[in-house]
């Protein structure tokens, strides 16, 4: 073997990759020529500089739940599309009673207008529920389904704090909006930590409080002008969501503890946020 | 944002308080569908999950950009997830670096272009630099801030390489089967980008 060939395998020969016969070849060749032994022990010098030196850049951990949770998304993307289907079905029916419609028989005259009568009671009947699929209930499936996620993900905080003083910076780094956060240890609902979500179009704050065993996920974005100071309570799937406006921020609480334990929750935050 | 929530499918609607609406909706049980798909994301996750770091730390160099990275390792990821189902080899690792790599070059391609050739002009950056010795190199070449720098000039192919056989330990074989090149190019490509990026560490320390 000469210089130019031991060159051209040296790569090789470095990472272990050449057959035995070829490594023989190379070793004869480097115990003999000083020159080729020189370069040879640059090069894994070099090498092994390369593996200490170049830094491996290690996924961050949001990384981790945001593959996580896109992955599940892959899930909540079909159950909307399935709850569509379900709506056009609903759209469909009111029509196939025109088929009874076409005959030229006299009877059918009464038949044709009991049709339209029936047509038009069921359309009138259904046509509120199609008209508005409502974006309120969507936005309650999306809470729900929030609340659970969070739950069963393993990715229940971002920010595990009983602090309000640590979440609260936290949050407020992360969105256009800064919203209250107040401890309710006091009141039997201390303060785990917080989240980002991502719900009613736009990126919303999680906090999340425990009582006793259960959690509750409040999420709060900006309530958007116009919107009433009123509160409404939402029962589904066994979780309760409780809805209320106040100031400038628009609030979800969603649980499975009982309707007051809800309803006293909502008190003591409203009574520690205007303290502060 | 308007909230009052529609009374449809609502089984029971009672007033007890002027401002307190209560209303019922029918329960969704969940989809015996749906379990299966959660099944299925839990094994894909037991299997791929542990190659995050190595999934982001090549999209990382590949894009050199930790916004892009993250994005690629996702994309990657929902990929490979979809094409689950046609993976039964048993080198995860080696499948899911293909799939990132993929996608890192098709952000890559539409990001620019030009970075993807390496039939890049040599005059331009050829140092012609022999002054500092292999010893200096050596030296040099454990210091993270200038091994990122020489390395972020290096053509994607290059990157590609070195990080998947320093960084992953990676085969040649392997190699072969993440880069799409044939298995007797991996050899010279990476003497090629050991070579380049001697050359460019030489010319780090001369500019210092």
């Amino acid at each position: 073997m000469n210089c130019d060939e031991a060159t051209k395998l040296m790569d090789g020969y470095l990472d272990g990759e050449l057959d035995p016969l070829t490594s023989q070849k190379i070793e004869q060749h480097l115990r003999d020529c000083h020159k080729c032994e020189q370069a040879y022990e640059a090069h894994t010098a070099l090498s092994h500089a390369i593996s200490r030196g170049a830094p491996y850049y290690k996924a961050p951990n949001e990384l981790r739940q945001r593959v996580h949770s896109s992955l599940l998304d892959t899930i909540g993307a079909k159950d909307i599309r399935s709850a569509a289907r379900e709506n056009q079905l609903l759209v469909k029916r009111p029509r196939a009673e025109r088929r009874f419609v076409p005959s030229e028989m006299p009877w059918n005259w009464l038949a044709l207008a009991a049709a339209i009568i029936l047509t038009a009671v069921i359309i009138s009947s259904l046509l509120p529920r199609l008209k508005q699929p409502g974006s309120d209930q969507f936005l309650a499936t999306q809470l729900i389904a929030s609340h659970v996620r969070s739950l069963m993900a393993n990715h229940l905080t971002d920010v595990a704090s009983s602090d309000q003083h640590t979440v609260k910076p936290w949050l407020d780094a992360k969105l256009d909006f800064a919203p209250a956060v107040v401890d309710l240890s006091g009141q039997g609902f201390p303060l785990i930590g917080g989240r980002l979500d991502y719900l009613d179009n736009r990126p919303v704050a999680a906090l999340v409080y425990q009582r006793r065993k259960h959690f509750i996920n409040l999420f709060v974005w900006p309530a958007a002008a116009g919107d009433s100071k009123k509160q409404e309570l939402v029962t589904r799937q066994g979780y309760h969501l409780l809805h209320w406006i106040d100031g400038d921020f628009t609030y979800w609480a969603v649980s499975d503890v009982n309707a007051s334990d809800l309803q006293n929750f909502k008190q003591a935050f409203e009574e520690q946020t205007a303290r502060h | 944002m308007a909230l009052p929530l529609k009374a449809e499918h609502a089984s029971e609607t009672e007033d007890f308080e002027s401002r307190r609406n209560i209303v019922k909706f029918t329960v969704f049980k969940e989809s015996d569908e749906n379990h299966a798909q959660k099944a299925e994301i839990t094994s894909f996750e037991d299997v791929m999950l542990p190659h995050l770091d190595a999934a982001h730390n090549l999209a990382r160099w590949l894009l050199r950009n930790e916004e892009d990275a993250k994005d690629v390792v996702q994309e990657a990821y929902l990929r490979a997830f979809k094409s689950f189902g046609g993976f039964h080899g048993s080198n995860g690792r080696a499948w899911l670096l293909t799939i990132v790599r993929n996608t890192s070059y098709t952000l890559l391609k539409k990001n620019r272009a030009v970075d993807l050739t390496t039939t890049f002009d040599e005059e331009i950056h050829a140092s012609g630099d022999e002054s500092a010795s292999p010893a200096i190199i050596v030296e040099h070449a454990e210091d993270a801030e200038l091994v990122t720098k020489a390395m972020d000039e290096l053509p994607a192919e290059f990157r590609e390489i070195l990080v998947l056989r320093h960084q992953e330990g990676l085969s040649y074989k392997e190699i072969a089967d993440i880069a799409q090149i044939p298995p007797g190019t991996v050899m010279s490509r990476l003497a090629r980008a050991r070579a380049k990026l001697r050359e460019y560490l030489a010319a780090q320390i001369g500019k210092e």
